[in-house]
């Protein structure tokens, strides 16, 4: 049984987190540089450009990358600080095995040793209990190659269908809407057609917070006059300065876009050229929204009519514009439905495939883009084929060498995984990139799913929550530990750069995995003599695929700071902005409106649990904080979860600023502050997810999955809120060095 | 950025766009990462009233062209350069005293009671005399601090420069340029109150301000 | 010429004839004073004048005579714990120096090197130059000798012991110490480019003029003890020089700090005043945040120095705390802005 070894606060006092507070040597050493290497932030989807100063092979600071198109420089915080994830005193050095009489509660071990005994409980589990039940997750923190070479490990090393990764938990809802409508998953826009959008819609994404670089494109436009409209349950800082703020609840967009196109119908805003000549289902889909007038949206949403009119008028009457969304539509049981009906939207009034044109997601994770189209998830094959279809497996059976029979079918998307975990059918667990005990929903569950592993390994470079579970630890590479690729948000595949190599027995995360697929005697099918090989069959393997990567290499990424995929062959100049012309990937050629009716979400609000709960993100930390929970001054920044609500329901339940409260839903319960602040809606709560255990938004969640999607519904948990009594700190007091100008 | 091509006056200024601040703390992380007083940020970032809005101010020293902080220095430690910039206390002479940081109209300088000194932003000598921008213009990601000509403020921006702000009867005229629509309506008055809009009651509940 | 402050003139006198009536004195009226050092005499005085003409003048600036009252009014307020508290103030704040080492150890090791390097070679020095101190042997013992603070015989010594050694080498001592604070003041600035950025030419001035001094210094031991003096005379021309300059320099440059250090004792004292005494208000968030003792001394001397920051209908700006200035400015602003925030 894969249980943590000693107390949370034993494997804490001995793995961290610990705080990182300045670089090796001290603030005070001065900066002696050997070299400084262009790179990336491993934090997001928007992959800014960073340069890393290196110094006897240890980064010790940073430099903005001016040249770099994207974000010209900018970083947010996380960005600033990413280096002080190097040089850490938590960093794994040696493989590990669990042992709870040793120091820390694992014992060090060889890599020979560690890697047989990962291959051997493999062997077994897979010969008890059939090949699909030793699972692995992964993660898009991965780069391309890594995403590509967990698929091919997973299906011809481990030979298991039940290969899934955490993108299920963030951008899979936009993919698949993206793919349903549109024919191809990507953003349809480069970041340059921002500025160029007459209005640009935000809708549930904090992007100040989660995508900051983005704010400046925003800027652009309104430099030119755009107009800024944004959707969400609380007045996040980019919503301050919006011309236009739809205070939705959650849970309910569909039924605000579905008024929107409701309006847009009425009024005649539409491009019926474009829908003639490009699209099909428009009549499906407006018959379906036949009764979504303002007035009942205004009701469901709790979004005045006259915004809604006026968000309509804005939109339809624009010559350009931009939608914008995020996991604040995504992260539901209907996330899909949302992601089509805002696409309607665009579809509806010709907002494609021109410049300043687009309905695009902003993609999470750092490679959430890349990692996402080359096989990485249950169902998929690199060039985001299709893992169902004969064609796609044959295509990638011969690029692999291998016969299509020995690649497994379509596996359990990753919440699936948890419970087959649970139920006892996955007995063993491969995770790398992963930690599920913070971002999967329902955390007491998946605790008790991991508790119940006959067998758990990890690669990774922290001891994360989920890793203190594990049998055998792994310690892999650190993204600045290791060359490759990542795409990021706009689509644009950029280079990663190492800059050191990994410390003391620490290996780059392939070589690992190659390693074992060696031992399991698949040497073989993974013969690369370095990163750039498994690139370039990367690239064969996406030959022919959506995600087309064939004219891409190494060098050309480089010189032209990034390509934007499809480059269906060698010296294609790659495609920034797609649909052009209105020609969209499905085989017609035409993009496809979808009827979206209104559902409610998996948990509605009742007596017993009568508030809404939304979980999110802050700017200073990154997804489960297994880096950033790292750095001190990230953590300094927001040290620990709040419970952000409305004056008036501080009121109805007695507490003030910093009290304590008790949120329950029906899961479980967790104890925090109050954060009592105007800008969210008096029905709504929000707590960020980032912390573990008894911090643990998630122990709050629902697993309640999209149907199509499998996301599950971290945006919507029906709760009640009581005090707790006692207090905890809100107040930022870091700033207060005048009120001791005279001490 | 640093030759005149057609000998217009190119010297790059700094431009602080307070109200376009989202509070990301970028600038003061990329501040403390300044090689001339590293782990140290002296760029001040507040939280106007969180329990009431998300709004944030942002603060670098504006390096008044008749600097408060210098004339009421007793230690006479606060120098100005050619070029305008207010420097940071000269470490041998800055007693402690914290005159300055009482009496900037602008909040600016900090008193560290560790090293017992003032400290202050310079606006990145160390950078901008090799061509650089100041680190947290450089990272600030949506623009609020911003390094450039006016040149190409003006061609990409929209508002209006200006640098003349009134703090009761005292005016002061400042190097660092900040934003405003209305530059007719003579120096911003610090003084003046805020107008009301939408975000008084953003989700409807008074319906004070209809939308 | 008639810019020149008649106060500090004063001033200047009252130092000069201060040295030159110690001089007189001290040497037994000049029966000590050795004439080869009358050049060192002029530095000695050039300096007493420019530092005591350019105090005067500083401590008239309104906000340092501000400070300077405050802080003897504060002195006097509690004398006896006041006067109790001065040998520690004076111990950490102006001879340990304290605040440097935390603000970095290297700088810290370089100033104390260098200070107490000056300290002792003042120390030998200026004694020596006015002829309060000198030498004499004992009786027939060519290497026994003692030394004379005016006319009152003190120390006797044998050259050849360890004291003996030190008091001919004291200088030697210093230089080497001068110079190794020196040398690591230099290292720092060429390593980091911060320390580099922020250089200002005064700066490797006071370096160099420490250096120079430190060295022909050292030579003259040299050239005495190895090379049978030769090259002495104009080593000892050069040294001579070097000193003088640096003494000249002294009221000038970035050494005027010494002289203004002590005044960090007054802010010590007005600090722990205000302290006790009320705190301001600040009229915007109504927190306290300063002492109310200082904002009105503020209040005093800004109009002094060309300020007026007073509100019309009542009211005064600085009577807002920082955090509350900073806030106010971004309100202003947003308001001239598209009205958001």
């Amino acid at each position: 049984m894969a249980r943590p070894p000693l107390t949370d606060d034993e494997l804490i006092a001995r793995y961290g987190p610990h705080l990182n507070e300045a670089p090796p040597g001290g603030w005070n050493a001065g900066i002696e540089v050997d070299r400084v290497v262009k790179t990336h932030c491993c934090f997001c989807g928007q992959q800014c450009g960073i340069k890393l100063k290196v110094h006897d092979n240890a980064v010790v600071g940073f430099e903005p990358w001016y040249e770099f198109p994207f974000n010209e420089g900018k970083l947010c915080p996380k960005g600033v600080k990413r280096y002080l994830q190097g040089s850490h005193p938590d960093r794994l050095l040696h493989p590990m095995e669990r042992d709870p009489a040793a120091p820390g509660g694992f014992r060090q071990t060889s890599w020979d040793h560690a890697l047989e005994r990962v291959v051997a409980e493999i062997r077994r589990i897979q010969a008890e209990h059939g090949d699909d039940a030793f699972a692995m997750l992964s993660g898009v923190s991965l780069t391309n190659e890594k995403s590509y070479l967990v698929g091919k490990f997973a299906r011809l090393a481990l030979h298991t269908a039940n290969l899934d990764y955490n993108g299920r938990f963030c951008m899979v809802s936009a993919g698949t809407g993206n793919k349903k409508a549109l024919g191809i998953d990507r953003a349809p826009n480069p970041w340059s057609d921002i500025p160029l959008a007459d209005v640009v819609w935000v809708a549930g994404a904090n992007v100040a917070e989660t995508f900051p670089i983005t704010t400046s494109y925003i800027w652009r436009a309104r430099d030119r006059g755009a107009k800024l409209i944004v959707q969400d349950p609380r007045v996040v800082p980019l919503a301050r300065t919006a011309d236009l703020f739809l205070p939705v609840r959650p849970g309910t967009d569909s039924a605000l876009f579905g008024a929107v196109l409701h309006v847009l119908i009425e009024r005649g805003w539409l491009d019926h050229e474009f829908i003639d000549a490009h699209t099909v289902g428009f009549d499906e889909a407006a018959a379906a929204v036949a009764d979504m007038t303002p007035a009942w949206a205004a009701d469901i949403t709790g979004v005045p009519a006259a915004r809604i009119e006026e968000a309509a008028e804005w939109w339809g009457t624009a010559a350009t514009g931009m939608m914008l969304h995020a996991r604040g539509i995504e992260q539901h049981t209907k996330g899909v439905d949302n992601v089509l009906a805002a696409i309607n939207l665009g579809l509806a009034t010709g907002k494609f495939g021109k410049p300043g044109c687009g309905v695009s997601t902003i993609t999470g994770q750092g490679n959430g883009q890349g990692g996402r189209e080359h096989g990485h998830k249950c169902d998929q094959l690199p060039g985001n084929r299709d893992i169902s279809n004969p064609d796609h497996r044959a295509a990638v059976a011969a690029v692999w060498g291998c016969d299509e029979a020995d690649i497994p079918g379509k596996g359990m998307p990753a919440e699936e995984i948890i419970e087959a975990i649970h139920d006892g059918r996955i007995k063993g667990l491969l995770s790398i990139c992963f930690n599920p005990l913070v971002s999967a929903p329902d955390a007491n569950f998946t605790r008790e799913a991991l508790d119940k592993l006959e067998f758990y390994t990890v690669i990774d470079f922290f001891l994360s929550e989920s890793a203190q579970h594990a049998d055998v630890v792994l310690p892999g590479s650190l993204h600045e530990e290791d060359e490759g690729t990542s795409t990021s948000g706009e689509g644009r595949i950029i280079k990663i750069n190492a800059a050191v190599t990994p410390p003391g027995e620490a290996r780059r995360d392939w070589e690992i995995l190659v390693d074992i697929a060696r031992r399991l005697g698949k040497g073989d099918l993974f013969s690369y003599a370095n990163t750039e090989q498994i690139f370039d069959e990367l690239c064969r393997a996406s030959h022919g695929g959506t995600a087309d990567y064939t004219g891409a290499t190494w060098q050309r990424i480089e010189d032209e700071m990034g390509l934007f995929w499809p480059i269906p062959e060698p010296g294609h100049p790659g495609t920034p902005r797609l649909h052009e012309g209105g020609r969209f990937a499905h085989p017609d050629g035409k993009a496809r409106f979808h009827p979206v009716p209104f559902k409610p979400s998996a948990e509605v609000v009742d007596d017993d649990y009568p508030l809404l709960l939304t979980t999110g993100r802050v700017v200073s930390q990154y997804l489960s904080g297994t880096q950033t929970r790292r750095i001190a001054a990230l953590v300094a920044q927001y040290p620990r979860p709040l419970c952000e609500m409305h004056p008036r329901l501080a009121d109805t339940i007695g507490v003030v600023d910093g009290d304590l409260v008790t949120v329950t839903s029906r899961r479980g319960s967790m104890t925090l502050p109050a954060h009592v602040v105007t800008t969210i809606r008096p029905d709504t709560v929000f707590i960020p997810y980032h912390w573990p255990g008894a911090q643990a938004a998630n122990q709050l969640t629902n697993r309640a999955v999209d149907p199509l999607a499998k996301m599950p519904e971290f945006k919507v948990t029906a709760v009640r809120v009581e005090r707790a009594g006692g207090r905890g700190a809100t107040t930022d007091t870091r700033d207060l060095g005048l009120h001791e100008a005279s001490s | 950025m640093k030759t005149g091509q057609f000998g217009i006056d190119d010297t790059p200024v700094f431009v602080i766009d307070q109200s376009r601040c989202i509070g990301c703390e970028a600038c003061v992380q990329a501040c403390a990462e300044c090689g001339t007083h590293r782990g140290q940020s002296l760029i001040h970032l507040e939280r106007v009233d969180r329990a009431a809005s998300t709004q944030t101010a942002p603060m670098v020293c504006m390096h008044c062209e008749d600097p408060t902080c210098a004339q009421v220095c007793p230690a006479d430690a606060i120098k100005q350069t050619e070029e305008g910039i207010v420097q940071s206390a000269l470490k041998p002479r800055c007693i402690g005293c914290s005159n300055c940081v009482l009496a900037c109209p602008f909040g600016v300088p900090k008193y560290v009671a560790e090293f017992d000194q003032m400290m202050k932003c310079d606006m990145c000598t160390d950078r901008t005399a090799e061509g650089l921008t100041p680190m947290c213009a450089s990272v600030c990601p949506s623009e609020a601090l911003w390094y450039g000509t006016i040149e190409q403020f003006r061609d990409t921006r929209r508002g209006t420069l200006f640098r003349d702000f009134l703090f009761g009867r005292q005016q002061v005229r400042t190097k660092v340029y900040t934003v405003i629509d209305d530059a007719l309506a003579g120096p911003l008055d610090v003084l003046a109150d805020g107008r009301r809009s939408w975000l008084d009651d953003p989700f409807g509940l008074e319906e004070t301000v209809p939308r | 010429m008639n810019r020149l402050d008649r106060r500090g003139l004063t001033w200047g006198a009252v130092g000069v004839a201060v040295v030159i009536a110690l001089t007189f004195i001290g040497s037994d009226q000049l029966v000590w004073f050795d004439a080869a050092l009358v050049g060192y005499l002029f530095g000695v005085v050039f300096a007493v004048f420019g530092v005591a003409y350019r105090y005067a003048v500083w401590l008239r600036r309104p906000p340092t005579a501000m400070l300077n009252r405050r802080g003897w009014d504060a002195f006097r307020q509690r004398k006896a714990r006041n006067a109790a508290a001065l040998p520690s103030l004076v111990a950490t704040q102006l001879l340990a120096q304290g605040f440097i080492r935390r603000r970095s150890r290297a700088r810290w090791i370089a100033h104390q090197l260098v200070f107490w390097g000056c300290i002792l070679a003042g120390l030998v020095t200026i004694p020596l130059t006015l002829g309060l101190l000198h030498f004499e042997s004992v009786g027939q013992q060519a290497d026994h000798y003692q030394v004379y603070v005016s006319r009152v015989g003190t120390l006797k010594f044998d050259a050849e012991s360890i004291v003996g050694w030190f008091m001919f080498h004291a200088l030697d001592v210093a230089a080497v110490l001068v110079l190794g604070g020196v040398f690591i003041f230099l290292r720092r600035r060429l390593r980091d480019p911060g320390a580099l950025a922020v250089e200002r030419s005064g700066d490797f001035l006071a370096l160099a003029g420490l250096f120079a001094v430190s060295v022909s210094g050292l030579f003259l031991t040299v050239s005495s003890m190895w090379l049978e003096g030769r090259f002495y005379s104009a080593l000892n021309t050069l040294h001579a020089l070097t000193v003088i300059l640096g003494l000249m320099y002294l009221p000038f440059g970035k050494l005027f700090h010494i002289f203004q250090r002590p005044g960090n004792l007054g802010v010590a004292y007005y600090k722990q005043a205000n302290a006790d005494g009320p705190a301001a208000v600040c009229r915007r968030c109504g927190d306290t945040f300063a002492s109310a003792q200082q904002i009105s001394d503020l209040k005093d001397v800004l109009p002094q120095v060309g300020f007026d920051y007073s509100i019309d209908g009542g009211g005064n700006y600085q009577d807002t705390c920082p955090r509350c200035r900073r806030a106010q400015v971004t309100l202003a602003q947003s308001a001239r802005v598209g009205g958001f925030g």
